[in-house]
């Protein structure tokens, strides 16, 4: 057999991966794919009533839909690859058999997955903001891809610590849904920090997902500005994550290919 | 040549660890192809394991610089959501194969594990000895320096048997095979040498005839 460079059998593995996702993906059922494509609209749809009921007097200098859409983006890009992955290496257990597929290339399989939807789901809301003449004029669209470039990271990270926990401790699957549940109505998915009391401010800075929504919004309305992000709270808790689960992983490997 | 240095392997349960082997060194020799005798429970599905490098020794290493298959074990290694035809073509891909080689290992499985439309079926819908044919017919298709089989090759109808049998005494001309069987006949007529997993030890025969003689003795030491 020829020999391969470790690189050379890293993206032969991802290629074969990335197509098995796909094609389990697609293989789900119609209804499956579907909802796929459809939930972040429903989800949308669902906050812009609220919105219009409750709060009709509050006015933005931005459109609110295009706001909705584009933290829903990605704040579901964070939140699948986030429970994707977790369980990853129980899913794959079969593939383990191969010594080329190591667990961790589970993750980064799942991962470009979530990155190749949510990409699709990005241009059909485009297509549909463009149809209906929705304001999407962006401020900087090199930051907003740094946002996301950033945020993939931090998910990354956040996923691989939670995928190794999810094999030893069994209840870290269940409290997954309800933390994302919390991150969700406490990271700025549904307004701007700007207009909130200080207090709150304070409260919601601590979670770090705030930031990221912040830095990707920010940049995109020219309303809004980054006054209340940190550049290096964001950086401390990526590598700080990064670092714990390639260590854990590591240390823990064998354990799991060996499951 | 495969070297096992001070190898010790063991599993921790709730008894306490339970070794497989301990401190276990040993060469074996190239170009050979080798029996692995020992009763159930031994350890030789582990030893396979950990040269197909899936399991890895509690201490002690094991070098070598062959090429060796994925583990052939009953039902392992595939995905049972997957048709038959899909978990050839990720194999295919997962050893970085063209879309054409691709394409003619598929036609080569299909062929010689004779599943007609199952192999467009998912794999959950096999019996055990459909997925062993898919299996060794796959591996078939690889050229490996070792393969490694783990009694896939006692499954399926007598004639199935002497087909894969057949197949791979012809396989065996270009490469080496490391083989776990409780079938003594099948040992005599594919391997040369043999190996003894007993108590935690390994012992090396040159003559797998020898390997078959103190297995038995072991087994009416039990008996």
């Amino acid at each position: 057999m020829v020999k391969r460079s470790s690189f050379q059998i890293f993206l032969a593995v991802q290629n074969a991966l990335f197509l098995r996702e796909l094609s389990m993906r697609f293989s789900e059922g119609r209804m499956g794919l579907f909802w796929t494509f459809v939930e972040p609209f429903f989800q949308i749809l669902i906050f812009i009533v609220i919105k219009v009921a409750l709060f009709s007097s509050a006015q933005n200098d931005f459109d609110f839909s295009v706001f909705l859409a584009l933290n829903f983006i990605a704040f579901n890009l964070f939140k699948n690859i986030v429970t994707k992955s977790s369980n990853a290496f129980e899913a794959n257990k079969a593939l383990f058999t191969f010594k080329q597929v190591k667990p961790i290339d589970t993750i980064i399989a799942r991962l470009i997955v979530e990155v190749f939807i949510t990409a699709i789901i990005t241009c059909i809301f485009i297509v549909i903001g463009l149809y209906f003449d929705f304001d999407m004029d962006i401020q900087d669209l090199s930051m907003v891809s740094l946002g996301f470039i950033f945020l993939l990271f931090f998910s990354f990270s956040f996923a691989l610590v939670i995928s190794i926990m999810n094999v030893f401790i069994s209840s870290v699957g269940k409290l997954l849904s309800f933390l994302m549940t919390g991150l969700m109505f406490g990271s700025a998915v549904f307004y701007p920090i700007k207009g909130l009391p200080t207090e709150i401010q304070n409260f919601l800075l601590y979670n770090p997902l705030t930031h990221f929504l912040e830095m990707i919004h920010c940049f995109y309305f020219v309303a809004l500005d980054d006054e209340y992000i940190s550049y290096h709270y964001m950086l401390v808790w990526t590598l700080s994550l990064c670092y714990i689960g390639l260590w854990l992983y590591s240390k823990f490997e064998k354990k799991i290919i060996s499951l | 040549m495969i070297e096992l240095k001070n190898v010790t392997k063991y599993f921790r349960t709730n008894q306490g660890k339970k070794y497989i082997l301990k401190e276990v060194s040993l060469i074996i020799p190239s170009d050979k192809n080798i029996g692995i005798l020992g009763r159930n429970g031994t350890g030789k599905s582990t030893i396979m394991r950990m040269l197909g490098q899936i399991e890895f020794p509690s201490n002690g290493t094991i070098t070598s610089n062959k090429t060796f298959s994925w583990p052939l074990a009953l039902g392992g290694g595939f995905v049972g959501k997957m048709t038959g035809k899909a978990n050839v073509k990720f194999v295919c891909r997962l050893y970085g194969k063209s879309q054409k080689e691709t394409q003619t290992i598929s036609d080569f499985v299909q062929d010689f594990s004779e599943l007609g439309d199952y192999f467009y079926m998912p794999i959950r819908t096999y019996s055990s000895g459909m997925r062993a044919r898919l299996g060794f017919g796959l591996s078939l298709a690889f050229d490996f320096d070792y393969l490694l089989i783990d009694e896939t090759l006692s499954v399926g109808d007598a004639r199935f048997k002497k087909k894969s049998k057949d197949a791979l005494i012809k396989k065996i001309e270009k490469c080496s095979v490391l083989l776990v069987s409780h079938d003594m006949s099948t040992l005599q007529d594919i391997c040369d040498a043999g190996l003894v997993v007993n108590n935690g030890k390994i012992e090396y025969f040159p003559d797998i005839n020898d390997a078959i003689k103190k297995y038995t003795e072991i087994n009416k030491q039990a008996g």
